[in-house]
């Protein structure tokens, strides 16, 4: 994977993660009509267009903050292929038929596909894990919440009242326990 | 997993492990695959909770940033069209008929004088408040710059830049900024270096020099520097038409 070429259309997805209205506001003049076009065509409307850009574009930004996103595939490709994603999966939720909808087999652009699987399964993780993080007790939630806002341990056990080699296992064993429950989940071995 | 490995999970991502701790933990990490397992969940799970209280304030920045502008693009683009087809639009008629008359005329107005900067510099709002610490600065500059005060912004700018050298969105505002205010020399230095560099900014900077040199009715220049900026470049198309009024 390091190997990839970085494709120059990288400087999307850096403008989304320096919140660069610029950029952003390109990214929906070049690239939002075509999907606008395509919810249309496929049963949706320009509300349902505007929330799946909106959630892509977020998906995106979360995923290259935390992951560092490295684009080797145009944009546009990238772009489209999880829009189009989120409006199925829409689509089979809200009706239980099948929808059949004028495919194009599959994109020429293996890359895109591989990238936009990987963005997608990245989305359904996050979902997954902030599901499971509100399984957790009140006293681990809350601990992990100061641990991850107040960056010092010292700090967080005086904030919590307690001592700071107790407050370093706590954290450990909170975390340990939201990896069990991820890890039971049959959503995630299905991710896998 | 027990406890402890949990504990050690946390000691090894936090560098809190001695030298042979750390070869013990890496051997186990190779040898058991339900070892690795966890520990990647849970260094996951490490990395989600940190991007999502850490960066709380940023993505939140982000996600209304991206309301509004999603909501300015539909609005401009589809609401008019599409949503209106009603009985208003009888009312309506008249004042777009009126607006294409004005507008028809503006249009051969304009096709016989020369194109001048403001025509082009069609720059929206700035968003810069993005990162916590130094936010009360880049505020003042954000509303310095959106209401027009360009010394106010500039002064601004030239602070936040001793702060952040390299910072190419701040440079690339602090030169419109410049081109406002009439300081060439120094806008079009900037923009110079910014096309020459990697930014986000390249190509936008292209367009940029070429209307400060529009401005200061450096046509022939303007021209040259039009012709550099590449097809997939935003402003490509309207390169295209400022190109045609000046050749």
């Amino acid at each position: 994977m390091a190997e990839k070429k970085i494709h120059e259309d990288q400087k999307y997805i850096d403008g989304l993660l320096q919140n660069n209205s610029f950029i952003i506001k390109a990214i929906y003049d070049k690239f939002v009509p075509k999907v606008v076009n395509y919810i249309k065509q496929n049963n949706g409307d320009l509300d349902k267009a505007k929330d799946v850009v909106q959630d892509t574009l977020v998906t995106i930004y979360n995923q290259a903050s935390q992951k560092k996103l490295q684009l080797t595939c145009p944009f546009d490709a990238y772009f489209f292929l999880l829009c189009k994603r989120k409006w199925l999966n829409e689509l089979k939720k809200r009706t239980n038929k099948q929808v059949t909808i004028n495919e194009t087999v599959l994109s020429k652009d293996d890359e895109a596909q591989e990238l936009a699987l990987e963005t997608s399964v990245f989305e359904e993780k996050e979902a997954l894990f902030k599901e499971m993080f509100q399984k957790l007790g009140t006293a681990c939630r809350d601990l992990l919440k100061a641990t991850f806002k107040i960056k010092s341990m010292e700090e967080v056990a005086k904030h919590i009242g307690v001592s700071y080699a107790y407050a370093r296992k706590k954290k450990s064993l909170c975390i340990g326990k939201l990896t069990k429950l991820v890890q039971a989940s049959s959503k995630f071995n299905q991710l896998k | 997993m027990e406890e402890q490995d949990y504990v050690v999970f946390e000691a090894y991502l936090s560098n809190a492990l001695s030298e042979d701790n750390v070869k013990e933990f890496e051997d186990r990490l190779a040898s058991s695959l339900e070892f690795k397992t966890a520990f990647n969940t849970y260094k996951e799970l490490s990395s989600f909770l940190e991007h999502k209280y850490e960066k709380e304030e940023e993505t939140k920045a982000f996600q209304e940033n991206l309301e509004q502008i999603s909501k300015g693009h539909f609005e401009s683009k589809y609401t008019l069209k599409e949503k209106k087809k009603n009985k208003m639009f009888a009312l309506y008629k008249y004042a777009i008929a009126a607006s294409i008359v004005v507008l028809i005329g503006l249009f051969t107005f304009n096709q016989f004088s020369n194109p001048v900067y403001s025509n082009y510099a069609n720059y929206e709002t700035i968003s810069l408040t993005v990162r916590g610490g130094q936010s009360d600065l880049l505020k003042t500059a954000e509303s310095a710059f959106n209401s027009g005060d360009y010394i106010k912004a500039e002064a601004t700018f030239k602070d936040l830049l001793k702060l952040d050298v390299n910072n190419s969105e701040l440079k690339f505002y602090r030169a419109i900024t410049n081109i406002e205010l009439g300081n060439y020399k120094l806008s079009d230095n900037i923009l110079e270096n910014l096309q020459h560099g990697n930014s986000a900014f390249k190509n936008d900077a292209i367009w940029y020099l070429a209307l400060s040199k529009l401005k200061q009715k450096e046509y022939n220049n303007c021209l040259e520097i039009l012709k550099r900026i590449p097809k997939d470049a935003r402003f490509y198309e309207q390169a295209q038409e400022l190109m045609s009024k000046l050749d």
